[in-house]
Order: C-alpha cells, then sequence, then structure tokens
C-alpha cells in the first residue's frame, strides 16, 4: 500500500481542526426584523451579547482610533462588541451584501453596518438592500435637524429612515501660504493662476471620490456644459500638461507635500490640520474655498436588511448620534469634524462641549453657503463624461 | 570557465541592485517627515510601528498566517501524488491536466474569488477559515504541483528502486530515500505555496472581507498613509523572508 | 502473455489517474465553479433577466479596446524584458555563492503591491531617484507608454525567472559544459547547443507564468500606471466604481475575458517553444 496515502489522510485530518477553528462569528442566527414600533429599549435588550460587524474604510488612523477608543468601549457598555472591518472601498461592503442577496441569503448576513452616503447607498436602496424605517426611532434622533435637506436627503435620494447620520464633510482647498500668499477665491481665478503657473495645479481623476466632487463643483457652479468647456481648458496647463492625473487624494496629497503643486483639496474639513500633525504638510498650509461656499454633505451608517445583528447595529448607530459621541468626534484632538446633531435642540451642557471645533489656522470657520450634491444617479454619467471628454479628448 | 573578477563583481552588484530598493521600505516606516528634496528623514519616529500594531494587524497577521500555513499543507497532501505522476509522466494525456493546473494561474484571482463567493454563501465557508483556504487553494495548488513535479523521474524512481532492493518497508524508504531526494523542490514548491497564499488580496477580500486578512488590512493604507502602510509592510515581509531562510536551509540539508 | 500486459498498463494509468484525481478534481470543483460564478455574475444582473448587456456594453466601449492595446504592450514588454535579463543574470549567477545569490532572490517573497509603493518612493517625481540625481530624464510614474509598470514587473519577475534558471542550471549542466568544451565547442556554442536547450523550458515555463500574472495584476497599475488606459483589472475595477449594480457585470466580463486571452497566450506559448525545440 502506498505510505504515502496514509500520511495524506492523516495530513487531512490534522488540517481540517485547524481549518476549523476560528470559525466563530459566521453567521450567528437568524436577524430578526424588529417588530415596527418595539421600544428601543427592547432593541437594546436583545443587543446584549451581539458582535456587530461594521464594514467601513481602514486606513485613517484617527477613525480607528476613534471607533477603538470611544465607540467600542461605549458599545461595550451597553453589552455589544464591536468589530471595525477595515475595507479599501465602500463600494466593498455593497458589494458583499449584494452577493448575499444573489445567494438568496436573507437573514444571518455578515454585514452588520456600513458607513456610507451617495451613490453606494442610492444603489443598495434601489436594489432593496437596507433595513428600512428604523433610523428615525433611534433615541437620539430626537437631537437631528429633519428640517435640513442634507440630513433627509442623501444626493437629493430620500433617505427615510434606512440610514442614520453620522459625520459632516465639507470640501475644503489647501494651499501653502507661504509660497500663495492670496489663493484663488473662485473657478476663473484658479484658471488665471493656472495661465500664470503652469504646471501647477492638478486634481484626482474621476472616479476617485475627492476628484469626483472636484468636477461636481465645478459643474454646480458653471452648469454642466460650461464647466466641461473649462476642465477642457484648464486641462493643458495642469500639472504634466493634464496627459496624467492624481489617482487618489493621497497621492494628491503626496504632491502638495513634496511641493510639486500649489493647492490640495479633500472632502474632510480638518484635512489640512490632519496632515500637518502627520508631518505631511507643511506647517504653512492653510483652508480656502473655492466660490461662494464648500461643498457639503453627511455620510450615514446604514444596516443590511439580512445582517444577523440588527438588534445591536441599531445600538451603535444611536451610540454614534449621541452627544457625547459626536462631541468626542468634534473635539479637534481627535477626528475634529462637524457634527451632525441639531446644536439648539440640545441641553445648555451638550451644547457647550461643541464649541472648540472649529478652531485653529487650519480649519475654516466660515463655510459660506454650502453647495449641495447633485442627485445621486447623476454622479455616474459625470464622471464618465469626464473620462471621454476631458481624459481623452 | 575561468571566473573573473569582473563576472564577480557584476554579480556582487547585481544582487545589491536588486536588493537595495526594498530598503526604503524599512527607512520610510520608521520616517515621521521624509520630503523633498531630503535624501534621509528628517524626522525619525515610530508612529508607523505603533499605529500599525495597534488596530487591526496583529489579528489579521495571525489569520493571514494559519491560512498561509493550512493552505501550503492541503496543497502539498493534494498535489504530491499528482506531481508523482506527473512527473513520472503516468498519465496518457498529461496536457489536460497540465492545461487544468495553469489556468488557475492565468485567471485574475479577483476573478476567482468573487466567482466563489456567491457558492461559499449558500455553503456558509465564507468569512470562515476553511472558506479562504479553500479559495486560495485555487492559486496554490496549480503552483505547488507545477514545482513539485520537476523533482520527480528516473532517478528518484531509480533510487526507490534501489531502497526497495535493500529491504526498506515503504514508509522508510519515503523517509530516508524519497523525501531527501526531493527535499530541495519539496522545500521550494511549500515555499511559493506560502508566498501565494500569504500574499493573496483578491480572494481574502471576495471569500474573507470580514476576517481581517494583512492585504486586506494594508491596502487602506498605501493610499492614505505610507508610514504606516511602510509598517505594515515590514510586518508582512517578516514570515516571507524567514520562510525564504527555511527553505535555503531544507533545500541544503538532508532529513 | 501480452493480454497481461496491457491489463496491467491500464491499471497502472487507472492507479495514476487515482494519484492525481484529488488534486485535479479539487481544482476543477473550485475554478469550474469560481468560472461559473463569474459567468452568472457577468450575465445576470442583479434581481434581473439573463442579459448581454454587460458584454455589449464591453464591446462598445472604446476605452475597453485601449484598455486591451495597452495591457497587452505592458505584458509583452515585461515579459520579453525579464526573460532577457534573467538569462544574462542567470549566466552571471552561475557560480556565485549562496549569500549573493539570496540578495539577488530578495524581490521574490515581496508582494507586488509593496514592491510597487517602493517604485514610487524612488521614482516619482520628488522621489528618492530625483532627490540623489536632482531629476531623472525620463518620466516613470503615471507616465504614457506604462514604463515605469513595466520597470516594476522586470525589477519584480526578473529574480523569480533566474531563480527557475539556475534550479536548471545544476552539476550536471556544468559537466556536460565541460565535455563539450574539452571537445573543443567555443562559448557561444556551449551556450547554444548545451545551456540552452537544459534552460529553455523553465524559461519559457516561467515567462507563460510571468505574462498571465502581469496579464491580471492591477496593484502595480494602479500605484503608479498612467490615467488612461487603465489595464484590464484597473478596467474592472473602475467599473464597479461608477455604477456599482450594472458594474459588476462589466467586470466579470472583463476578467473572464482577461481569463481567456491568458490561457489562449499560454497555449498559443507552448505550441511556439515546442515548434521551435522541433517537436
Amino acid at each position: 500500500m502506498y505510505p504515502g496515502r496514509l500520511l495524506l489522510l492523516a495530513l487531512i485530518m490534522l488540517s481540517l481542526p485547524l481549518a476549523a477553528c476560528g470559525d466563530d462569528d459566521a453567521g450567528s442566527g437568524a436577524g430578526t426584523a424588529d417588530a415596527p414600533g418595539s421600544s428601543f429599549p427592547e432593541v437594546e435588550r436583545e443587543a446584549r451579547g451581539q458582535t456587530v460587524r461594521w464594514w467601513m474604510f481602514g486606513g485613517d488612523d484617527r477613525i480607528n482610533a476613534y471607533v477603538k477608543d470611544v465607540v467600542a468601549p461605549a458599545a461595550k457598555k451597553k453589552g455589544v462588541t464591536l468589530r471595525q472591518v477595515p475595507i479599501t472601498d465602500t463600494a466593498d461592503a455593497v458589494q458583499r451584501v449584494v452577493a448575499e442577496k444573489r445567494a438568496g441569503k436573507t437573514s444571518g448576513g455578515g454585514v452588520d453596518l456600513i458607513w456610507i452616503n451617495g451613490e453606494n447607498f442610492a444603489a443598495g436602496k434601489k436594489a432593496g438592500l437596507w433595513l428600512e424605517g428604523w433610523a428615525l426611532d433611534l433615541p437620539s434622533a430626537k437631537f437631528i435637524d429633519l428640517e435640513d435637506p442634507t440630513i433627509t436627503t442623501d444626493f437629493k435620494v430620500g433617505v427615510e429612515g434606512q440610514e442614520s447620520p453620522w459625520s459632516r464633510a465639507a470640501f475644503v482647498y489647501a494651499h501653502d501660504s507661504a509660497k500663495v500668499k492670496t489663493p484663488p477665491k473662485d473657478f476663473d481665478e484658479l484658471l488665471a493662476y493656472a495661465k500664470a503657473n503652469p504646471g501647477r495645479v492638478t486634481y484626482p481623476a474621476p472616479p476617485d471620490f475627492t476628484g469626483s466632487a472636484f468636477i461636481r463643483q465645478v459643474v454646480a457652479a458653471k452648469g454642466e456644459d460650461e464647466a466641461f468647456a473649462y476642465l477642457r481648458q484648464l486641462k493643458p496647463l495642469m500639472y504634466r500638461k493634464g496627459k496624467t492625473f492624481p489617482k487618489s487624494e493621497a497621492e494628491l496629497n503626496g504632491l502638495f507635500a513634496d511641493g510639486e503643486v500649489d493647492f490640495a483639496m479633500s472632502y474632510e474639513f480638518g484635512f489640512i490640520r490632519n496632515e500637518v500633525r502627520k508631518k505631511s504638510f507643511p506647517d504653512t498650509a492653510r483652508p480656502f474655498l473655492l466660490g461662494k461656499g464648500a461643498l457639503a454633505n453627511v455620510s450615514f451608517v446604514t444596516i443590511p436588511a439580512n445582517a444577523a445583528h440588527q438588534a445591536g447595529a441599531k445600538v451603535v448607530a444611536d451610540l454614534l448620534l449621541s452627544p457625547e459621541l459626536q462631541a468626542a468626534k468634534a473635539d479637534p484632538k481627535g477626528l475634529g469634524s462637524p457634527t451632525v446633531l441639531d446644536l439648539s435642540k440640545l441641553d445648555a451642557d451638550d451644547a457647550a462641549a461643541f464649541e472648540d471645533s472649529s478652531s485653529g489656522p487650519y480649519v475654516l470657520k466660515d463655510l459660506g453657503e454650502p453647495v449641495e450634491e447633485i442627485a445621486a444617479d447623476e454622479v455616474a454619467p459625470l464622471e464618465t463624461r469626464w473620462k471621454r471628454e476631458v481624459l481623452r479628448g | 570557465m575561468v571566473e573573473t573578477r569582473v563576472q564577480r563583481v557584476l554579480g556582487g552588484l547585481l544582487a545589491t541592485a536588486f536588493a537595495l530598493p526594498l530598503l526604503v521600505l524599512v527607512v520610510r516606516a520608521f520616517a515621521d517627515r521624509w520630503r523633498a528634496p531630503a535624501l534621509l528623514p528628517q524626522d525619525w519616529g515610530m508612529r508607523g510601528i505603533e499605529l500599525a500594531f495597534s488596530g487591526q494587524a496583529a489579528e489579521a497577521f495571525w489569520t493571514s498566517l494559519l491560512v498561509a500555513v493550512v493552505t501550503t499543507a492541503v496543497a502539498l497532501v493534494l498535489g504530491w501524488p499528482a506531481a508523482r505522476v506527473l512527473g513520472e509522466r503516468r498519465l496518457k494525456r498529461p496536457a489536460i491536466a497540465f492545461l487544468l493546473l495553469a489556468m488557475p494561474l492565468l485567471v485574475p484571482p479577483y476573478a476567482t474569488g468573487a466567482g466563489l463567493t456567491e457558492w461559499f454563501l449558500r455553503l456558509g465557508l465564507v468569512d470562515t477559515v476553511s472558506g479562504i483556504v479553500l479559495a486560495h487553494l485555487v492559486g496554490v495548488l496549480p503552483y505547488v504541483v507545477v514545482v513539485l513535479l520537476s523533482a520527480f523521474g528516473p532517478e528518484v524512481t531509480a533510487l526507490e528502486e534501489m531502497g526497495r532492493a535493500s529491504g526498506l518497508a515503504p514508509l522508510q524508504r519515503w523517509r530516508w530515500v524519497t523525501l531527501p531526494a526531493v527535499a530541495p523542490t519539496l522545500a521550494a514548491a511549500a515555499f511559493l505555496g506560502f508566498l501565494v497564499s500569504w500574499s493573496q488580496y483578491g480572494s481574502s477580500l471576495a471569500v474573507g472581507g470580514g476576517r481581517p486578512m494583512l492585504p486586506v488590512v494594508m491596502l487602506p493604507f498605501v493610499r492614505s498613509d505610507p508610514q504606516v502602510a511602510a509598517a505594515l509592510a515590514l510586518l508582512f515581509l517578516a514570515p516571507a523572508i524567514a520562510a525564504l531562510a527555511l527553505t535555503a536551509r531544507a533545500a541544503r540539508s538532508p532529513l | 502473455m501480452e493480454a497481461r500486459g496491457a491489463a496491467r498498463l491500464r491499471a497502472e494509468r487507472r492507479r495514476a489517474l487515482l494519484a492525481a484525481a484529488p488534486a485535479l478534481g479539487v481544482l476543477t470543483l473550485l475554478f469550474g465553479g469560481a468560472l461559473a460564478g463569474a459567468a452568472r455574475t457577468s450575465l445576470v444582473p442583479l434581481g434581473g433577466e439573463p442579459t448581454l448587456d454587460a458584454w455589449r456594453a464591453l464591446y462598445g466601449d472604446p476605452a475597453f479596446a485601449d484598455s486591451v492595446r495597452f495591457t497587452l504592450q505592458v505584458t509583452l514588454l515585461s515579459t520579453l524584458l525579464s526573460c532577457a535579463l534573467a538569462m544574462l543574470v542567470a549566466l552571471v549567477m552561475r557560480r556565485r555563492s549562496v549569500v549573493v545569490r539570496a540578495l539577488l532572490s530578495l524581490p521574490v517573497p515581496v508582494p507586488h503591491l509593496l514592491v510597487a509603493v517602493a517604485a514610487v518612493l524612488w521614482l516619482a517625481p520628488g522621489g528618492l531617484a530625483d532627490r540623489a540625481l536632482g531629476g531623472l530624464p525620463l518620466t516613470l510614474v503615471r507616465d504614457d507608454l506604462g514604463l515605469g509598470v513595466v520597470l516594476v514587473y522586470v525589477y519584480k519577475e526578473t529574480p523569480f525567472l533566474v531563480l527557475l534558471l539556475l534550479a536548471a542550471m545544476g552539476e550536471a549542466l556544468a559537466a556536460r559544459e565541460e565535455a563539450a568544451a574539452v571537445h573543443g565547442a567555443s562559448q557561444w556554442q556551449r551556450l547554444r547547443w548545451v545551456v540552452w536547450p537544459a534552460v529553455r523550458t523553465p524559461l519559457v515555463v516561467g515567462g507563460i507564468v510571468v505574462a498571465a500574472f502581469v496579464l491580471g495584476a492591477f496593484e502595480v497599475p494602479l500605484t503608479i500606471g498612467p490615467s488612461y488606459p487603465p489595464t484590464l483589472s484597473e478596467f474592472a475595477l473602475q467599473a464597479t466604481q461608477g455604477d456599482l449594480l450594472a458594474g459588476e457585470g462589466v467586470a466579470a466580463a472583463t476578467l473572464l475575458l482577461t481569463a481567456v486571452a491568458s490561457t489562449l497566450l499560454a497555449i498559443l506559448a507552448v505550441r511556439l517553444a515546442k515548434d521551435a525545440a522541433g517537436g
């Protein structure tokens, strides 16, 4: 008999227990959809002992620290274990939920909570992926302003209780005040600057998130056709004559930090403060706006309809929205991002905690008239048009 | 066949040229501030290391290691008989076997992972170590078989014959004749298999996204925080280089 | 007598097939399943009817054609250059010490992503090479021709190919070369008639592996490739970043096509190699 075969059997038998060990929270139990109108204490009771898997971008150390040091302990106090599942792109999480839907997995899903907004949310809503009507039942939901269109609509798509707000974003630009004393005030001045200083201006290429937002601002300021004419005019005056673009915001930040270009940009309101803290941007970096106001949006957390631990996810979403955690997030020593809460709805003590968030030379106190986002389904066609007319054309 | 000094110098230069560029990753990991035009970092620091180890990286490291070791073991066990059969040319139509072995290597790994996700979801294998092992196996098994088969052939068969003629039992033959004879190639096959699984991003994300693996944890940092990415890179490289050293030793010493 | 021999041969063949079955069976199951899954994603959008929309979108997209051309260009260049370089390096490295060989093989265990990151640190404008030399003559990061991408792949794959070649250039080969030299063969003749036949197969096989890998990889082009055209895998990735649900189908179709192309190239290469060897 072939001794190898015995060994084969032995090794397989040895490997299997090793492989099987560690399959702990795979689909633990069917996710129960709460009965409509079930009170939150019931939800909290059900959430005890659950492990919530929150799929979110994993490349920002401050957000990771916030989740690990602020959110997870708060969740632990309520008996919920929070696990951050790091991904590179929100689409990764949505694709997993889509795959689960294709496989007919209507409960016990592996994604409990997703940090999401815009097109990803809209695509999921259209496909019926998200749990419905839960966000306004959260206790902390009484602190948000329901008249605010940036809270009730997400890229002009109705939120309808399918996602709960978490973070505000405002699109700002950066310049080095040691090199550029007065930055351009609007897009026409930017074009003039590029004419006077060819090769010093660039923006990330869509479909990168930041580059896409830049395009949207130009469109909001000028109207679509004018905007594309402008971008085509700008192209040969850009860095590397516009033949190539940075593929991400991080890459543009690197170019700015190395002094290759004169401006950086980000949807993250406090990004200059963050990059200076990372000793990447020079201390003399300062924020500015192009146009009358900053492009602003809100990002949310959503719960897939088939999530295994819906109660736990709701508890976490509520915690994220609570004044305590929102204040911790607004703390300039940490994340320093603006709150989604309506300060007028908080009592005096809670509201006082938010006073410091817009301080320091690296953040703008006045964001002007916020520019609204376009409809979610218009984003992809804009990106395609950019690729066709500006990148290739 | 004169060994000229030129050849020796050239050899040394080539080796350095290939090894040196990677040193920059070590430097970047410990550089808190490294802006142009400085050739060396302006500020050294442990920020990268601290952040790299504070998050999911530790858990991801062990999960990736477990998966890589199990995948390699299973691939060796499954692949040994196939490699033997192919290496000794005992199949009537080896071309079909070779095509089957080659195809997974020719398909982008993300496609394999994404294609398996639905099946694995139905089987409850998603986000489990077993599931990730199976997904990795698609890429590792072919490499292992293709490398291992070159070890077998008439020489090994002849040696085994001599072993049998000397009265060795089958298990003894395997331990004292076959294994030492194929040890270098076996080590190379195991090493390559380990590497393929260890570096796997596409199928790790598709089938095991919910269970952090080191390449998946690392990728977001590559674009947004090069210092942390470089620190994670060092974490990533350590087992790979250790495996290389182990392989070199196994290849040289008989058991 | 003969019948027994034939029966024994058949039994032999059957045993051989059974031995290979576990590996081949597992592969067929897993890989076949993966292909089937990818095909299904490309043909059936979520909650919809089977449709050829994704394939038609691909066919009509000029960006896809540009992507194919660019990917093939980068693949061919990378493969040919690394094969040629590996051959030369192997010849030099044949009799070098273990330490030197180990240094040379350092890039092998390094994942492509890390090599690309290191490449950016070195080759980007403002990168180390720029700072050390005061400026590079060529643009190597995000350049139109993808030269940076080719350079990284050549850097990464050459040591791998060298290892394969060195494995074939063992002592037996050295002995044969000695014998040839004794019979008066020149350096070139020894290379052509003794060394080349021994390394031809590992070189071709290695070349196919490298080509197939470059065809499908995306971390390197993502980090230092040009904005346009994207490589096929980048194209698939971008498809999902736009309209997610429709993009999934396009991405799956792209990856399937890449797989088919790789397989055809491999079969072609093996055929050519066999013909060159004289059957």
